[in-house]
This record gives C-alpha cells, structure tokens and sequence, in this order.
C-alpha cells in the first residue's frame, strides 16, 4: 500500500507544479546532526529546521509569505541536500544554493548577511556581527537575530560566538555548534575560545 | 492535533486512507490513483477546508463525490459502446429509429455520433450530454444538431 500510495503521490505533486499549486516544496534529509527539515521557496532556501518537522512558528512565517502550498518535493530540494552531504563529508566550504531572506525584518536580514560573510574555519562575535551590519551597539539584539536564524548551516550562525569567545548559545543546541565548529576547525576547546584559555 | 496549515500537512496526514478508501470503492488501483489525484487537488483548489478541524470529513466527501462521478461516466460510456456496436437497437425517440441510428453510426464522426446517441438514444438532457463529453452544453446542443442534420441527410 504504501508504495502504492508512493506512486501516486509523485504524480499528484507532478500535477500540483503544473497548475502552479505548489509554492514551497519540502523534504527530510539525515545529517550527522540528525533529521533536518529543508523548505525550498521561488527565491530559495527559506528554511532548515533541526528535527524531521518543522515548528508551528516557522511554518506559520511560510505560509504567511508563500501560501499554503507547502508540499513534500523531494526533488526541489534535492540541491540544499546535495551541498549539506558534501559539506557534512568535509568536500565543501561555501554554498552555492540562494537563500532566501525575505520574510525577516530588515536588522534580520542585515544581520545574517554580515553572518554569512564570515567564513568556514573563522568565527566572529555578536558584537563584530552587529557592527559589520551597522548597528554596534546592538550585539544583544544581533544575538537574537541569529537565535531566529531560519537557515542555519547555510547561513553559518555557528560561527558567532559571544564576546568573550566562549561558545555563546545555538537554536540547535550547543552540542549541534560544537560538531559544526569541530568540522570546520578540527577541534573545538571545552569551553570555546574564551580569552583566558 | 495541531491544525492543518499547509497542503503537504494536509497530505502526508491523510493520504493513505483517501487511497485506501478509493481502492475499496473503485476495485481497481489505477481508478483508486485518479481518485485519491482528483480528491487531493480538489482540496488543493478548493483551500482552505470548508471548517477547521473537519479536513477528514471533507476529503472523505470530495473522494465518494469523485468515485460517483466516475461510476456515473463509465456506466454511460459502457453503454454508449454497446450501442454504437449497432447490437443495440434504439428506441424510437425524437423520430429516431433504428434506421436512423445505423445511418447516424456510418455518416457521423466519433464526437458527434456520441452526442447524437447520447442525447437521442440514451434520452439525457444537454446538461448531462455536455458533462459525458467534457465540453460546454452549447457545444453539445451544436454537436447533436449538426448530427440531426448529417442523419437526415444520410437518411434521403
């Protein structure tokens, strides 16, 4: 039954793209992370969410920008799953993918556009973040602009540390930053790079 | 349950049971596939339910509509073929004999010898003709008009 069912549903959602029903297509990959829920819009990436669905909070901001017209499409999503494998295998340093911003606030936006600036192996404070989008004074509120960060990895929120280098917090857990930072440094001192150490 | 936003939500939660339900009501799985098809893009269409929190309901309605619409044609196309077989005879209606109709199946194209018997030897009104043929009800009427006329001719 379920194959059945498999079948027809990669036939409905054929049907559904060509009368332009389908505004966001969605899949489930695994990752040394665990499950990641990946949402591909027209622009782009909109969304990876640690865990196989995503909140109610992120799935409201969806439907609220695109509609509806969520669907599982393997297939639209398949060139964010491809460069996560590659990068999660240590073959890829940046991403190609577009990602897509628009239903933030522009301090989000501009935010997380300094973020994704900072490259693989390096790592920032909020306070650098914050003053490199314009706002220095505004490290905090940068802090929680990257807590909402809908497409961690991609945009490499796991960068940012608080000021005092240690590890700061991560909306997928600070075991998630840890294992992130270790891919991409080698090792990752138990308390992150305070000044101390 | 949290309520359903989204179309995928709305799929993956109930799409084994329209297939199963369409299954069990169609006999047959590639009928079963164009229901549950039929059903989840009427829903898709037809967005958002009707009420929240009833979605089950209401894609348990639009699939027993589907399978009904889909019994309803394929009874009418069965028996269209058995007639246009000419084993059939047809019942004298509007003036139209067996005669008529044996001259009607020579002279007629496919699409208007299906309205011609549609109309005149099934006895359906033009709203249902034009449901059958999957075209508008004044395509029908011009399409069994202009059967008459090629009948009448034929029958010179």
């Amino acid at each position: 039954m379920i194959e059945l069912v498999s079948d027809s549903r990669e036939r409905l959602l054929q049907r559904a793209r060509r009368d332009g029903l389908e505004s966001v297509g969605y899949r489930v990959v695994d990752s040394p992370l665990g499950p990641l829920w990946i949402a591909v819009g027209p622009k782009g990436v909109l969304a990876i969410h640690y865990g196989a669905e995503p909140s109610p909070g992120e799935l409201a901001r969806i439907v609220r920008t695109y509609g509806p017209g969520v669907l599982p499409d393997a297939r639209r999503a398949d060139p964010v799953a491809r460069e996560l494998d590659q990068y999660f295998a240590g073959k890829r340093k940046s991403f190609d993918v577009a990602v897509d911003l628009s239903p933030l606030t522009a301090f989000q936006r501009r935010i997380l556009g300094a973020t994704a600036r900072v490259a693989f192996g390096d790592v920032s404070t909020y306070a650098k973040v914050a003053a490199k989008a314009g706002s220095e004074n505004a490290s905090r509120a940068a802090g929680q602009a990257l807590g909402s960060n809908p497409i961690p990895i991609v945009v490499p929120c796991h960068r940012i540390l608080a000021s005092d280098g240690s590890l700061g917090g991560y909306a997928g857990g600070l075991e998630a930053k840890r294992v992130l930072l270790q891919l991409e440094r080698g090792s990752v001192p138990s308390g992150g790079w305070k000044r101390s150490q | 349950m949290t309520e359903i936003s989204t179309f995928g939500e709305l799929l993956e939660r109930h799409e084994r049971e329209i297939f199963a339900y369409a299954l069990r009501l169609t006999g047959d799985r590639d009928d079963a596939d164009d229901v549950y098809q039929e059903t989840f893009l009427a829903a898709f269409k037809g967005w958002p339910p009707p009420r929240r929190g009833q979605e089950r309901a209401w894609l348990y309605r639009i699939a027993t509509n589907k399978v009904i619409d889909r019994a309803r044609k394929a009874k009418r196309r069965a028996r269209l073929s058995d007639v246009t077989d000419l084993r059939l005879a047809a019942p004298e209606r509007d003036g139209v004999s067996l005669a008529d109709l044996t001259a009607a199946v020579k002279v007629l194209p496919a699409g208007q010898r299906a309205a011609f018997v549609l109309r005149k030897v099934e006895g359906l009104d033009y709203a249902d003709v034009a449901r059958a043929l999957e075209c508008s009800e004044e395509a029908a009427r011009s399409r069994v008009a202009e059967a008459m006329k090629k009948v009448r001719e034929a029958m010179k």
